[in-house]
């Protein structure tokens, strides 16, 4: 089944009116469309944790969606929300990824307005690169050391800077 | 994880799913104008109307514009509030900022007529002339608060930082609307300064008490 939005939103009104069956097709297809928006905003290995906890957060919210509204926007928000989340703790924990190469994923109205590209471009230079390395591309933070020519511990304080200015950014789009 | 535990996931969700009430801006919007009845009912009763405009006076044309830009600013911050429970990407919650910078209109009156008569200005801003306004004024938006943070709570705000600044704000705008109606003051300086700080006040406690309480 293909996910485009008048078939989301029509499953989406029916799920609020109880329709289960309804449901279940909505969250399997917002979750396919979860993994593809978030395959270009963080590491590989974190993509179904986060798929699954945005869709607890969409079925806790269910209610906050308006049927005069477009649905994926609303559910944008909510996967925006959570990454927010996701950096915001990966700021404090300041943890190493472990994963690999974030895959493509097509381009869609919704995914451009929030580019991690877009978004990485504001960052200073040392903050990106660092991001990218570790965050994105699962690099350690030795090899990204080694790779940008950052020692050690500033590969780590450009992550936590960087994150943190990377949060604002999504925040205030 | 894997996709099996998104299936089994999907299950659980599906199987707990019960129908749902879609949040409609109107009923927050009518929590709202019951915050501000409460609030303005709860001043009036304690603290009394005031009495030129009890005996069929009117405000002057000064008072009344400040009490308009208050409105206008409480209007704007209470609709975007309201609006920030119902999440979207590309949703715009700005427009309580214009109606904010509208309403700096007051404290820039006020400096430049404190500039022109320094005693009168040092008399208006003295504690004992404008405490009592400014705690009337938080405590009478209350009741708008409450039912802004209560959307709030159950809404899904993607900005609980922003949110909290623009309850605060809301609450405020309102107590400071419902004073006017108690306060004969109509000293510029004195409306702007303590009837105006009950609006900062209110968006600093906004945002440091209730924005870690909605995040969700």
């Amino acid at each position: 089944m293909s996910i485009d939005e008048p078939s989301l939103a029509r499953l989406m009104a029916a799920s609020q009116r109880g329709d289960r069956a309804a449901y279940r097709a909505l969250l399997s297809d917002s979750g396919k469309w979860l993994a593809r928006y978030f395959a270009r905003r963080i590491a590989p290995h974190q993509i179904d944790d986060l798929v699954q906890e945005t869709l607890v957060s969409m079925h806790r919210k269910l209610a906050t969606w308006d049927h005069s509204r477009p649905f994926l926007p609303w559910l944008a928000a909510i996967a925006r929300y959570r990454w927010i989340d996701l950096l915001r703790r990966q700021r404090d924990e300041v943890e190493l990824g472990e994963g690999d190469a974030a895959v493509g994923a097509e381009d869609e109205v919704v995914h451009a307005r929030l580019s991690l590209d877009r978004m990485l471009a504001r960052l200073p230079a040392g903050q990106a690169q660092a991001i990218t390395l570790v965050k994105i591309e699962g690099a350690s933070i030795a090899e990204a050391s080694q790779i940008c020519g950052q020692s050690e511990s500033l590969v780590k304080v450009n992550i936590h800077r960087g994150l943190k200015k990377l949060a604002q950014l999504i925040e205030s789009e | 994880m894997t996709n099996g535990s998104i299936d089994n996931l999907i299950e659980d969700l599906a199987g707990e799913l019960e129908p749902v009430r879609p949040r409609r801006l109107m009923r927050g919007s009518l929590w709202v104008a019951g915050g501000w009845l409460v609030g303005a009912a709860a001043l009036l009763w304690l603290a009394g109307p005031r009495h030129d405009l009890a005996d069929g006076a009117m405000m002057p044309p000064l008072p009344l514009l400040a009490f308009w830009l208050i409105v206008a600013l409480g209007f704007a911050a209470a609709w975007s509030a309201l609006r920030m429970g119902l999440p979207g990407v590309g949703r715009d919650y700005s427009g309580w900022r214009w109606a904010g910078l509208a309403a700096l209109a007051l404290p820039f009156s006020a400096v430049v007529m404190a500039l022109s008569d320094g005693h009168a200005a040092m008399d208006a801003a003295h504690p004992e002339n404008g405490l009592q306004c400014l705690a009337q004024g938080v405590f009478a938006g209350l009741g708008v608060g409450a039912a802004l943070f209560a959307w709030l709570k159950g809404g899904a705000p993607t900005s609980p930082t922003r949110a909290g600044w623009v309850i605060g704000i809301a609450a405020g705008a309102a107590g400071a609307t419902i004073v006017a109606l108690h306060c004969a003051s109509n000293d510029m300086i004195h409306l702007a300064l303590w009837h105006g700080l009950a609006v900062a006040l209110s968006g600093v406690a906004g945002r440091v008490l209730l924005a870690p309480l909605l995040r969700w």
